[in-house]
């Protein structure tokens, strides 16, 4: 169900209503959506799921819901994505069966290799540079350790964390399957136009 | 779906809502007053742990489970139904903004849903949305609800009891010495939270109350 050739996620912000953001994001290119919202009631995240699920279904991307997998299920999203603080991936895969997309937040080598052992589809890694987007247990891990990870993980990689449109080329040319992004398109002046430029970045790389 | 109509035949008429307190000072309660319930004494357990994540949520949701493996409980937790259907728990409470019982009973067939509600319209949309039971509070006065406004008081209470045909727990300021009052006006059973914070005295409380809410 991940795409096979590179390509852009958008991670929901708080700031910004997580529906517009979706569809401005869709209309740029891109190809998963992640619903990612930690304070609002579950009958607000359970309606903004049902409605992008529905956008992204008409753009034919992915769309999955970050932690709350009763509200991915419910919505009838197509995976959840799990951080380190969520419930275990092996947890979430015995709830869900095969055919579910699991995504597991990694943000060291260990972790990605404990995702892929607990049967995540896609390991999110990050973040990569430094970014304000999220409270940060860890310093950047680096390209390097990206190309590290890449050689050794078979399921994807998604790479987060202070990529944009300058640097975007050099991280799928490093191994990652895609990048995820959330403060990049959220907090500009035309997310559309934002998600179009990054699309363009990962697609065309050399 | 037996096993549903088995939970809702064997309803307890005591609700036990945790302090919501097990991320700071007050973490291990839960599982004291767990320890500390009479195994003879029928008690739903609901487990309401707003600051824990997701991770923590579910191991206090497995040692709860083994707590209760030898008692007469039925462990609910707020809204997380994956977290009810991993650690095999008896069912999921939803707050009034939370999701609507009928797109979470998909997930979890035969568990119970309650639903908290603080209207008539709120009571009518859950007992239609397929809720198994209703809280409905604050009854009495409560220092936690005052931000709120006036509690709802009996008269209240008597006629959402009439108005629908689910279940009903009062809430808010019930203890075994008014419980009797919000029987009388037709409520099944009662709910609460700062009642059983005191673990020194927790035995001898929930012990009174049964006393009083058992027909």
């Amino acid at each position: 169900m991940i795409p096979a050739s590179p390509f852009l996620c958008v991670i929901t912000d708080e700031a910004l209503c997580p529906v517009t953001l979706a569809q401005e994001a869709l209309k740029g290119g891109a190809a998963m959506i992640q619903l990612r919202h930690k304070s609002a009631s579950g009958s607000q995240l359970f309606s903004w799921a049902v409605a992008i699920g529905k956008y992204c279904q008409q753009s034919e991307a992915i769309f999955i819901v970050n932690d709350r997998l009763d509200i991915a299920m419910a919505s009838g999203a197509d995976g959840v994505h799990l951080g380190q603080e969520d419930m275990p991936a092996i947890t979430a895969r015995k709830i869900v069966g095969k055919n579910y997309l699991i995504g597991v937040s990694a943000a060291s080598i260990h972790e990605a290799l404990e995702a892929e052992k607990d049967g995540a589809d896609y390991v999110g890694f990050g973040h990569i540079y430094p970014t304000s987007s999220k409270e940060k247990r860890n310093s950047p891990v680096g390209i390097d350790t990206l190309q590290q990870v890449s050689a050794m993980l078979t399921i994807p990689i998604l790479a987060i964390g202070g990529i944009n449109s300058q640097n975007a080329g050099i991280i799928i040319s490093s191994g990652a399957s895609g990048v995820a992004v959330i403060s990049a398109i959220s907090r500009t002046d035309d997310p559309l136009y934002a998600t179009r430029k990054l699309v363009d970045a990962i697609t065309t790389y050399t | 779906m037996e096993r549903n109509k088995e939970l809702k035949s064997q309803m307890p008429r005591i609700c036990l809502v945790s302090s919501g307190d097990e991320a700071g000072e007050q973490s291990g309660r839960l599982e004291t007053q767990l320890t500390l319930l009479p195994h003879h004494l029928p008690c739903i357990v609901q487990i309401r742990e707003k600051r824990l994540s997701t991770h923590e949520l579910l191991r206090l949701a497995h040692r709860m489970k083994l707590l209760t493996l030898s008692k007469k409980v039925l462990l609910v937790i707020n809204e997380r139904v994956d977290i009810a259907l991993a650690a095999a728990l008896d069912g999921i409470h939803l707050p009034e903004n939370g999701c609507s019982p009928m797109v979470l009973r998909p997930l979890a067939p035969t568990m119970l849903f309650g639903c908290s509600v603080h209207s008539f319209e709120a009571s009518q949309v859950a007992e239609e949305s397929g809720a198994d039971y209703l809280i409905f509070g604050p009854i009495f006065d409560t220092p936690s609800k005052r931000p709120y406004g006036p509690p709802q008081g009996l008269e209240k209470l008597r006629r959402l009891c009439q108005s629908t045909t689910l279940p009903v727990f009062a809430l808010g300021g019930v203890g075994p010495e008014n419980a009797e009052r919000c029987m009388a006006e037709g409520a099944y059973g009662v709910a609460a939270l700062a009642l059983f914070m005191d673990t020194i005295r927790f035995i001898d409380t929930i012990e009174q109350l049964y006393h009083t809410v058992t027909p």
